[in-house]
């Protein structure tokens, strides 16, 4: 089973403030600057505005369009809410994002309609959020059956959709759905199999397996199997965590690079603290610059042996930095990342050494950042940053 | 010089000095070997100015004389010679040494050994005498504790102290530390204390012959040099300045938990851990279970996210309440291998202070290991 939050943002917001209910309004960025919409409401998108489109060409679109800002800290609590009413259903469950899952229930004896009105009943009922549940008899198919369902539903409410593909009719299902639908196939894929002749599913689903291995590689096989509802991937429940990033586009280009440090550090402080929230290491760090015309540079390293020291991560982020950074140029995103994650091992000293230090520290600060808020406390170099700001 | 030596000890001498040979350094001379007469013998040398090698081998003179060679060109050439005699003929006026042996005839250019920076000379009237193989055993079981962090010098000592009867050697890269004793067989007037440098020490157990009884170690005063004097060799060491750590204050006075087994048993398992470990930060648990009836156990396991999972145990007698601690398996394994008892005893207090193995009923050597943190 997939289930998905109906425009989420949208829906925790109308829930706090009644008097945007029904209105055409969308979560994001200030129009002013380089902000997009995150989520916007059914009625704003009867008016042709959707996520991920900048926010000045939604209000150009929409001009009565309310913008809102983003409050990541008040989703996450409900989507922990949501979460925690599914985990009465099943312990399978697999969290893909803030407002997304899967979920399995092939052990339970009710039918799955049944299952699912259940499931957005109570969830409903506990949060007063609307969501849309896709049931198949594997995640692909699932999946795919929320995003048909929703997309049926025309008009400015919460689709609140159902669908149930029945075990045996995957196939059937997907056979006329166009092959962008289909995990994995992004729009050069889909460029490549329109040149063949291909433009739905079952049309792919018709074509040898040979042929597209010859096309497109390895992918070639997955796609064969996708196209016809195949999927043995199972429910994980906890998804392994690959790689925390951070990355902020600013509201205008910056060459300062007094700015531009502090703001790698920034970036590194939250994805120390991320990385240890997780408690895990990393090995490999990585920062990615985009310049003004959009083409974008990404430096990595990896270290010797794991660490999560803010320390030693934002010493990496500050070479890679420089290596690619020239004085005075100026850059429209930064970004930090790592990877290569396992679990925090590390030798222990026989003296106190500074790593030592710096685990304490942090132990502390992450302490105080759990109990108060993650804005309590930053190193001095960044509140500088802040009172320049003000 | 005209001198004749035969290839086998030559080739022997050659490889003997070779690695204290700089190849890279900006002064072309250190990387020659000094080729000498020497009061009857051969003699050859090389030094990278931190540490110099020199031996001595019979031979045949006819002409007094000395020269440096390329040492990579002259020893690649001896190694290839036939096991005959080799006559060496130097023409001062352009250095150019010539190496006869069989129907073979090579010239080497050289570079003049007035260039050659003179290698520090002991008065052996001073030195400790030191018995040759148990020296050598003292070196192997503490110098690989020693750092290879070149941003901490001092780590990539040994520290030596030699006072009355006694001598000690002591290293440690911090997370480990070994310390090894040693009874002297005269005492010591004036009490020594040097830090050498572990790579010094480890070429010296190299080429300490083991039919040799015993060498004389010199630390002249005020020069920061140690000299070790063998009959037919003789190693030189700048010393390491600083201020050693104090590890003393680091090994614990007491332990709860007391675990004797086999040594060979225990190093197995370690090496069939660390098959699985060394793709995961080398770390391994060990479970220690006291047995209530019967007797108790060690629990050795190593996961790895790509390779797989390893659980071995090895019998022991265990004194005190059971734990699971964790360790790098390699600092273990490197321990294990030289302790020459057949029984070793790894006792612990918690899962993150220090444990200490040493060889069951030996009160002469200890090695402490901090253990790993796990998340």
């Amino acid at each position: 089973m997939h289930i998905d939050l109906d425009a989420f943002f949208c829906a925790v917001e109308e829930l706090r403030r009644p008097y945007l209910k029904s209105k055409p309004f969308a979560v994001g960025g200030p129009p002013k600057g380089r902000g997009v919409v995150n989520s916007c409401s059914y009625a704003a998108r009867s008016f042709g505005v959707h996520s991920a489109m900048p926010m000045k060409r939604a209000l150009k679109i929409c001009p009565q369009l309310i913008v809102v800002k983003p409050e990541p800290r008040v989703y996450q609590r409900a989507s922990q809410k949501v979460f925690s009413v599914l985990a009465d259903f099943t312990p399978l469950i697999e969290q893909i994002s803030i407002d997304e899952a899967f979920l399995d229930l092939s052990d339970l004896p009710e039918d799955e309609f049944a299952l699912a009105r259940q499931i957005q009943e109570r969830i409903w009922l506990e949060t007063k959020l609307p969501c849309s549940i896709g049931v198949a008899t594997n995640k692909l198919v699932a999946k795919i059956a929320t995003d048909v369902g929703k997309a049926a539903s025309k008009g400015s409410n919460y689709p609140r959709a159902i669908t149930v593909i029945p075990p045996g009719q995957e196939a059937a299902f997907l056979a006329d759905l166009p092959v962008r639908m289909l995990w994995g196939v992004g729009p050069k894929t889909a460029a490549v199999l329109k040149r063949h002749g291909i433009h739905t599913i079952g049309e792919l689903a018709n074509c040898p397996q040979c042929e597209l291995v010859k096309l497109f590689g390895k992918m070639g096989y997955d796609l064969a199997r996708h196209a016809l509802g195949i999927d043995e991937r199972p429910v994980v429940q906890e998804r392994l965590v690959k790689s925390i990033s951070q990355e902020v586009t600013f509201e205008e280009d910056i060459r300062d690079e007094t700015y531009l440090r502090r703001t790698l550090r920034e970036l590194v402080e939250k994805v120390a603290y991320r990385l240890r929230q997780e408690k895990l290491c990393c090995r490999t760090i990585r920062i990615k610059l985009r310049w003004p015309d959009f083409t974008t540079h990404l430096h990595q390293r990896t270290l010797p042996n794991p660490t999560d020291e803010e320390s030693i991560i934002f010493q990496i982020a500050e070479e890679l930095f420089s290596q690619l950074w020239q004085p005075g140029s100026a850059i429209r995103l930064l970004g930090v990342g790592v990877s290569s994650l396992s679990l925090p091992v590390y030798q222990l000293n026989l003296w106190q050494t500074e790593s030592f230090r710096e685990h304490q520290l942090l132990g502390a600060i992450d302490k105080l950042r759990e109990r108060y808020g993650k804005s309590v406390i930053h190193r001095g170099l960044i509140i500088d940053k802040k009172h320049e700001g003000v | 010089m005209k001198v004749s030596v035969s290839q086998q000890q030559l080739a022997h001498g050659l490889s003997m000095v070779s690695r204290a040979v700089s190849p890279r350094s900006t002064l072309p001379v250190l990387a020659n070997v000094l080729v000498a007469t020497d009061d009857g013998r051969l003699r050859l040398s090389a030094t990278n100015l931190e540490m110099g090698i020199t031996c001595w081998i019979g031979a045949q003179i006819t002409e007094q004389g000395a020269i440096t060679v390329p040492a990579r060109t002259f020893s690649d050439l001896v190694n290839q010679l036939p096991n005959e005699l080799v006559h060496l003929d130097l023409n001062a006026s352009t250095h150019t040494l010539n190496v006869r042996c069989g129907m073979s005839n090579t010239d080497i250019k050289g570079i003049d050994a007035q260039e050659f920076p003179p290698m520090p000379v002991a008065a052996p009237q001073e030195g400790v005498p030191l018995n040759v193989a148990n020296f050598k055993e003292m070196i192997q079981q503490v110098a690989f504790a020693a750092s290879t962090d070149e941003a901490r010098p001092i780590l990539q000592g040994v520290l030596m102290t030699a006072a009355d009867s006694e001598v000690t050697l002591a290293a440690t890269d911090g997370f480990r530390i070994s310390v090894r004793k040693a009874a002297l067989s005269e005492p010591l007037p004036v009490p020594i204390q040097a830090v050498i440098p572990a790579r010094a020490l480890q070429e010296l157990a190299r080429i300490a012959a083991d039919g040799e009884q015993v060498m004389t170690m010199s630390v002249p005063s005020g020069r920061g040099q140690v000299i070790f004097h063998m009959k037919d060799a003789e190693l030189s060491s700048l010393l390491i300045e600083g201020n050693f750590p104090d590890y003393k204050a680091i090994i614990p006075r007491s332990f709860k938990t007391s675990t004797t087994m086999t040594t060979a048993a225990f190093l197995k398992a370690c090496r069939q851990a660390e098959i699985i470990a060394r793709d995961g930060n080398y770390v391994v648990r060990l479970n220690i279970l006291p047995g209530e009836t019967e007797p108790g156990k060690v629990e050795i396991t190593a996961q790895s996210e790509e390779t797989g999972f390893s659980e071995n145990s090895v019998e022991a007698a265990i004194d005190g309440p059971g734990l699971v601690i964790a360790f790098n398996v390699r600092f273990l394994r490197e321990v294990l291998e030289v302790i020459k008892t057949p029984s070793v005893v790894l006792q612990t207090n918690a899962n993150n202070t220090p444990g200490m193995i040493k060889p069951a009923g030996d009160e002469n050597y200890i090695h402490l290991i901090m253990p790993m943190h796990l998340g």
